[in-house]
C-alpha cells in the first residue's frame, strides 16, 4: 500500500511495463500512436466540409412550411445537376442553429429559412446578403417589407417564400343554424361565443395562452384592434396603456367561454378542439386548414368558416408569420445561392408549393382560378395577408415575447389582474431595452 | 533511440489533454463569459442582476421545491418498495420488473406519453374519471396554475421511484443476515429492526441515492420542458428552463453562465448538508 501511494502511477510499480521491451514492445507504442494520430486527423478533416465543386447546402424548418422547399431544392438539383445538402431543423433549434451560423459567420450553410419574427436579429449585423436586384413587384407588400432591415426603408436581404398570416376560424353551420352574421368584431365574437356555447353545449371559444410565443400570438390581432401598440412612438414600451389593458381584459373575458386550462393551451390544444367539435372559434394559422377538410382527423369536415380578423376600435390585423428565404454573408456559393432563391419563389415554384400546403406571398397565385377552385380559404387568406402586421421589429423581441407571454399567461391563469400582467410586462420589457442599450 | 518523455506522460498526456479540451477549457471559457461585457471588459453584472431578477428568484424556489418534494416522495417510495420486494419469498423478480418498466423509457418519451394522458378533454385520466362518473371539468392537471407544478411533480415519481428501488433494493440484499439473527434473538419488534439494523446499515447506500438524484433533480429539463414549457405562467419555470431560454433563446451567455455557476455552488452546498446531515462521522473524517 505504501509503495502504491509513492509511486501513483502504474509503470512505476510494475516494472515489467516500463523495463521489459519483450513485454510490451516499443514498435507496438509506435504503431498505436501512429493510428491514434491517423484516426485523430481523419476525424479532423471530416470536420472541414469540402467545398471544391460547386454545391448548395441549405437549412430548413423541418414542418409542414419545409416540405415544399425540400422538394424544390430536390428539383433544382436535377436541373441544374449540382449537389444540394439539405439540413432539417426543428423550428428552436433552426434559430439557434441559424444565429451561431451567422453571427459566427461559419459559412455552414447557403441558404437559410427564416421565419420573419427572427429576421431583424439574423439580418440586423451585416450577417445577410443583400439582393442583387429589386423583388418582383407581384410579392404581396406586407410579405416584401419584412425582408427589408431596417423594416420597410433598409435594403432588401431576403425573399418570402411561405405567406402565413392568421386567419378567424369559426363554425359555419351554428352561426347559420343560430342566424348570426360571420363576425366582423369582437363583440361579435363575444356575442357569439355566449349564445352558441350555451344551447349547443360547447366551449364558444378556444384560444392558447401557454407561456412565451403562443399568449402572444393569440392577444395581439386583440391587442391592436383596441388600439394598443407595443411601443411609443419614442420607442418606450407602452403595453401598459388603457387601450393594452382593455384589451386583456377583453381575452380575459373570452377566457369564460374557453376550456378550462386554456392557459397551458397551445396550437396542438386549439385545433383539437375545433376538430372534436367541442369549442366553436378560434385564431388559427392557416396550415390548420387541411387538417380541418381530413375526414381522417376532423369532425367537422366542410364546416368550419375562415375569415379576417375581427375589428374593434380599430380595423383587425392578423400577425404575419412569413418565412423568408436568405444567402448569409459567409456562402460560399453566394452567387448560386441568389440564383436558388430567385428561382424557388417565382410563380410557378409557388403554385407547386401552394399544391403542397404552403401558403404563398404571391398575389398571382392566390388569384390562380386553379388554386381558388382547390383551396377556399384562398379570398380570406389574402384579405388577412393584406393588412398582417408583423411582429415589433426589434432583435430582442424572443426575450419581449417571452416575458410579456409569461405576465398574459399568468393573467389568463387568474394569478394576475388584467392592469398588474400589463404594469408588470411594461417593466420588465423597459428593462429588457435598458440592458440592451 | 529512447525518447526522454517518460512513459507516463506518453500515455496519460492524451486523456490529460483530451479532458482538458472538453471540461476544463469551456469551464473557464464559461466563467470567462460570464464576466465579460459585450464590450470585452471585465463585470461582475451578470452576478449582480442575479439579485434582482424576479424570474431568477421565483425559478431558484420552484426548483428547490421540486427537487425536496420529489426526493422525499420518491425515497419513502422506494424505501417502501424495497422492504417490501425484499420481504417477498416468490416473484421477487418479476416484481422488480415491472417496477424498473417507466425507468427504462428515455424522459422525453414518458414526458410526451404523460401529456397526452393529462389533456383535460381528450386524456385518458380525465376519460377514466369521467367514466366513473367523477366531474372533471376543473382538472386541468399540467394546464392549471394549482396543479401544474403537482402534475410534473407525478410524473418524475413515477420515472424516478424505481431507480430509488434498485438501489435500495441492492443495498438490502447486501446486508448479512447475523444482525438480522442476533436482533431476533434479542426479541426486537420489527420496527427496531428497521431503525437499529436496516437503515444504519443501509446508510452508504441511501447516502448514494440520495445524492445521485438530487443533483438529478437540481437540473431537471426535459420533463418540464415537453409537459408545461414552464407554465401556466411561470408555474413551473426551473432554474435549467431559465438558463436554456436565457442562452439559446434570448444569446445572452453571460447571464446564462452566471446562473450555472450559481446553480453549481448551490448544488455542491445542498450535496454536502445531504451528506453530513446522513453521515455527520464520515464528513468530520474528511472522508
Amino acid at each position: 500500500m505504501i509503495a502504491a501511494s509513492r509511486a501513483p502511477f502504474p509503470w512505476n510499480r510494475t516494472p515489467r511495463l516500463s523495463r521489459d521491451r519483450n513485454a510490451f514492445p516499443h514498435a507496438t507504442v509506435r504503431g498505436l500512436r501512429t493510428c491514434f494520430t491517423v484516426l485523430s486527423l481523419a476525424a479532423l478533416l471530416g470536420c472541414t466540409p469540402s467545398r471544391s465543386a460547386p454545391s448548395l447546402t441549405i437549412a430548413i424548418n423541418s414542418g409542414v412550411e419545409g416540405d415544399a422547399l425540400k422538394s424544390a431544392a430536390r428539383e433544382w438539383a436535377a436541373l441544374r445537376a449540382l449537389p444540394v445538402e439539405l439540413v432539417e431543423l426543428p423550428y428552436t433549434s433552426l434559430f439557434e442553429k441559424l444565429l451561431l451560423d451567422l453571427t459566427s459567420r461559419t459559412g455552414a450553410y447557403d441558404v437559410v429559412m427564416i421565419d420573419d419574427p427572427w429576421f431583424p436579429r439574423l439580418a440586423g449585423k451585416g450577417s445577410l446578403l443583400p439582393l442583387d436586384q429589386m423583388p418582383d413587384p407581384d410579392f404581396l407588400e406586407s410579405c416584401l417589407d419584412v425582408c427589408r432591415e431596417p423594416y420597410r426603408t433598409g435594403p432588401y436581404y431576403a425573399l418570402p417564400y411561405v405567406g402565413n398570416s392568421q386567419l378567424y376560424f369559426y363554425r359555419g353551420d351554428l352561426f347559420k343554424k343560430h342566424s348570426l352574421p360571420s363576425p366582423r368584431t369582437w363583440q361579435d365574437v363575444l356575442h357569439a361565443a355566449r349564445k352558441i356555447g350555451a344551447s349547443e353545449r360547447m366551449f364558444g371559444y378556444v384560444m392558447r395562452a401557454a407561456p412565451g410565443n403562443a399568449a402572444v400570438t393569440d392577444f395581439m390581432p386583440l391587442f391592436w384592434a383596441f388600439g394598443a401598440e407595443m411601443f411609443s412612438p419614442a420607442g418606450a414600451p407602452a403595453v401598459a396603456s388603457e387601450e393594452g389593458v382593455e384589451a386583456l381584459r377583453f381575452m380575459l373575458e373570452l377566457g369564460r367561454y374557453t376550456p378550462p386550462g386554456y392557459a397551458g393551451y397551445n396550437a396542438d390544444e386549439v385545433a383539437a378542439h375545433l376538430l372534436q367539435s367541442s369549442a366553436v372559434m378560434s385564431i388559427n394559422w392557416p396550415s390548420w386548414i387541411p387538417a380541418m377538410d381530413d375526414p381522417a382527423k376532423s369532425k367537422i369536415t366542410g364546416r368550419i368558416e375562415f375569415t379576417a380578423m375581427p375589428s374593434a376600435k380599430r380595423p383587425g390585423v392578423a400577425s404575419l408569420g412569413a418565412w423568408l428565404l436568405a444567402v448569409p454573408r459567409a456562402s460560399r456559393n453566394a452567387e448560386l445561392a441568389r440564383e436558388f432563391i430567385v428561382w424557388a419563389t417565382d410563380a410557378e415554384r409557388m403554385r407547386a408549393a401552394a399544391l403542397l400546403g404552403n401558403p404563398p406571398t404571391r398575389r398571382s397565385v392566390f388569384l390562380d382560378e386553379g388554386l381558388r377552385r382547390r383551396y377556399r380559404a384562398f379570398p380570406a387568406q389574402l384579405a388577412s395577408l393584406e393588412t398582417a402586421r408583423p411582429r415589433p421589429r426589434t432583435a430582442k423581441w424572443n426575450e419581449i415575447e417571452n416575458v410579456f407571454g409569461v405576465y398574459l399567461s399568468q393573467a389568463n391563469a387568474g394569478r394576475l389582474g388584467a392592469a398588474q400582467a400589463m404594469e408588470k410586462a411594461n417593466r420588465e420589457i423597459a428593462a429588457i431595452l435598458e440592458r440592451a442599450e | 533511440m529512447r525518447s526522454s518523455i517518460p512513459e507516463g506522460v506518453k500515455w496519460a498526456g492524451p486523456a490529460v489533454a483530451l479532458l482538458f479540451a472538453l471540461s476544463v477549457y469551456p469551464l473557464a471559457y464559461s466563467v470567462k463569459v460570464s464576466l465579460t461585457t459585450a464590450g470585452g471588459g471585465v463585470t461582475l453584472r451578470n452576478y449582480s442582476r442575479l439579485l434582482s431578477d424576479e424570474f431568477f428568484h421565483t425559478a431558484a424556489a420552484q426548483t428547490l421545491f421540486y427537487t425536496s418534494a420529489a426526493l422525499i416522495v420518491e425515497f419513502l417510495l422506494g424505501l417502501g418498495l424495497a422492504l417490501l420486494a425484499d420481504s417477498l419469498l416468490r416473484g421477487r423478480g418479476l416484481f422488480r420488473a415491472g417496477l424498473l418498466a417507466p425507468m427504462l423509457l428515455p424522459p422525453v418519451v414518458a414526458a410526451v406519453i404523460w401529456r397526452l394522458m393529462y389533456n383535460p378533454q381528450f386524456g385518458v385520466l380525465n376519460g377514466t374519471l369521467r367514466a366513473l362518473g367523477v366531474d372533471t371539468s376543473n382538472l386541468t392537471w399540467t394546464s392549471g396554475e394549482g396543479s401544474a407544478m403537482l402534475s410534473v411533480l407525478l410524473v418524475d415519481i413515477w420515472e424516478w421511484t424505481p431507480f430509488i428501488f434498485l438501489l435500495l433494493s441492492a443495498g438490502l440484499q447486501a446486508i448479512p443476515a447475523e444482525p438480522y439473527e442476533a436482533a431476533r434473538v434479542d426479541g426486537a419488534s420489527g420496527w427496531q429492526v428497521l431503525r437499529d439494523v436496516t437503515l444504519p446499515l443501509l446508510k452508504p447506500t441511501i447516502l448514494l441515492a440520495l445524492v445521485l438524484r438530487a443533483m438529478d433533480l437540481m437540473r431537471i429539463f426535459d420533463q418540464i420542458f415537453i409537459l408545461t414549457q414552464g407554465g401556466p405562467g411561470f408555474a413551473t419555470e426551473t432554474v435549467s428552463l431559465y438558463i436554456y431560454r436565457t442562452a439559446f433563446r434570448f444569446f445572452n451567455f453571460g447571464y446564462a453562465a452566471a446562473m450555472s455557476f450559481v446553480g453549481l455552488a448551490v448544488t455542491t452546498i445542498l450535496t454536502r448538508l445531504l451528506i453530513r446531515m446522513i453521515n455527520p462521522r464520515r464528513i468530520r473524517q474528511g472522508a
